[in-house]
């Protein structure tokens, strides 16, 4: 987007070494997988994980600390949360007890930079659980306002170098396209936080800009609306060329304005999360945002 | 994000924002909120205090068998997976996800999630097995986890610290080279 920004504003000469100067891939940041056999657990690893970014975080950028608490859930009548990696359900109160003392972690090691923590979770199973559509449109109401009321407390205590987002690891093969996208429209309906789409194009053509078929009975265009309408970005799983090549038909094929927020890499891939970046940036060039996370790095 | 908040602080409105702040196609309109307010993430906080630091409470999660119920980390473009194995002590955690290859379903393959939570680090590595067909986790045994292909045979997956094997434990399977450095070792090296 930042090159788009500057194609709009400023010259085209201009631009263009801004294009050149994108295709260098940021420095990735840690992305966890959230495991917990209580939320005593859960509070612990999120001030751990907090703290080791900030260590490690690199350059003096805003960057992106997504924790990714499982699958969204209805825990029971009022209740949503999450089931986490380890099969252990949190409620949002849990969940959010845990993203503030991810806060005071990158707070108390912060050295540089600052950050955007983000609560995410997963479409993994959502009716299979026995979620309505209203289920997770609420799933995604509750989710951006917990997003919010991080951000309150992140004020609160004076964590100027913070904000807070939420975040999905939205997958064709894992939920209906009608269902997932009520979890989309219930952040945009909340309103408040950027919902970043950390998921995958799957089974998605790798070529043209038709809106064609995806796995599970997505369509293109359903991939694209779960990761731009509204508060949506994109933050695409690239773990192989072809990822690029599926995301690059759903930007053509939402046209637009559509731009990628950064990628999503992986360390044990085809690509590594350097080269997930540029690849996804050669096939886009000046519409994917300098940011880069990464599972396993 | 870096360059996206510059660009939004220094520009104020792209183009695109413009647009759509304009009454044009839905987009970047209801994101603009949403993105002034990371334009204005600080690089240092107001209150130096730091804050209370928690008492480190994690406690260990005895070994077991994730079935199909448990959300699995790992993208389907990666790994159709069948069923998974966790274990952690409270500070170093593995979590192993078996099936096949997101775009092979004739690849056997495992995805082990390591972290160390101590340290701060987390790695994921990639096994396959050739063409077993998908894998599942039938138990674990010391050092590793036995696994199924889905014609019935036994393998070994060898959990090391850091990189992990696939070893067969059933003689006569042929159906990819071994490595010439064992004679029954059909180990694949994790692609890092």
């Amino acid at each position: 987007m930042p090159v788009r920004l500057a194609i709009c504003a400023l010259a085209a000469a201009t631009a263009l070494a801004s294009a050149a100067t994108a295709a260098a891939a940021p420095a990735a940041v840690t992305a966890w997988y959230m495991y917990g056999s209580s939320a005593s657990d859960l509070k612990s690893y999120a001030y751990a994980h907090g703290c080791a970014f900030a260590q490690a975080q690199p350059g003096s950028g805003v960057r992106l600390l997504l924790l990714d608490f499982g699958a969204a859930r209805k825990l029971d009548s009022s209740t949503w949360g999450a089931v986490d990696f380890s099969n252990t359900r949190f409620s949002n109160a849990d969940i959010l007890a845990a993203l503030e003392r991810a806060a005071d972690g990158y707070h108390n090691c912060h050295l540089r930079g600052g950050v955007d923590i983000a609560y995410g979770n997963t479409n993994n199973n959502l009716s299979k659980s026995g979620m309505s559509g209203t289920d997770a449109w609420y799933a995604g109401y509750h989710q951006a306002e917990r997003a919010e009321d991080l951000f309150r407390y992140q004020d609160a205590k004076g964590y100027t170098s913070q904000t807070s987002d939420a975040a999905s690891d939205i997958e064709p093969s894992w939920e209906s396209a009608s269902i997932t996208k009520q979890l989309v429209n219930g952040n945009q309906a909340q309103g408040w936080a950027l919902d970043y789409d950390f998921g995958s194009a799957d089974g998605c053509p790798q070529s043209g800009s038709a809106d064609g078929t995806c796995n599970n009975g997505w369509h293109v265009s359903d991939v694209g609306y779960v990761s731009f309408h509204g508060l949506a970005l994109p933050l695409p799983e690239i773990y192989y060329s072809a990822n690029a090549s599926q995301w690059t038909v759903v930007r053509k094929q939402w046209g637009g304005q559509y731009f990628f927020a950064g990628v999503t890499g992986s360390t044990g891939v085809g690509l590594s999360p350097a080269s997930s970046w540029s690849t996804l940036d050669s096939l886009n060039s000046g519409l994917v945002d300098p940011e880069l996370v990464c599972f396993g790095c | 994000m870096l360059r996206l908040l510059s660009g939004l602080a220094v520009l104020g409105l792209g183009a695109g924002l413009a647009v759509a702040a304009a009454g044009g196609v839905p987009g970047p309109a209801e994101k603009s909120a949403a993105l002034a307010r990371l334009a204005s993430v600080a690089t240092t906080d107001s209150n130096t205090a730091p804050a209370p630091v928690p008492r480190f409470a994690a406690h260990a999660i005895p070994a077991r068998i994730l079935g199909p119920d448990a959300p699995v980390p790992v993208s389907p473009s990666l790994l159709r997976a069948g069923n998974g194995w966790l274990m952690s002590d409270g500070k170093t955690l593995v979590a192993v996800y078996a099936g096949a290859a997101g775009d092979d379903p004739a690849v056997g393959r495992v995805v082990v999630v390591r972290q160390n939570l101590v340290a701060g680090r987390q790695t994921m590595e990639q096994v396959d097995a050739g063409r077993t067909g998908a894998l599942s986790i039938v138990g674990a045994q010391t050092g590793g986890l036995r696994l199924r292909t889905a014609g019935g045979r036994l393998l070994l997956l060898e959990l090391g610290n850091s990189t992990s094997h696939i070893v067969l434990t059933e003689p006569g399977y042929g159906d990819r080279p071994l490595p010439p450095r064992t004679s029954d070792s059909a180990s694949h090296s994790p692609r890092r």
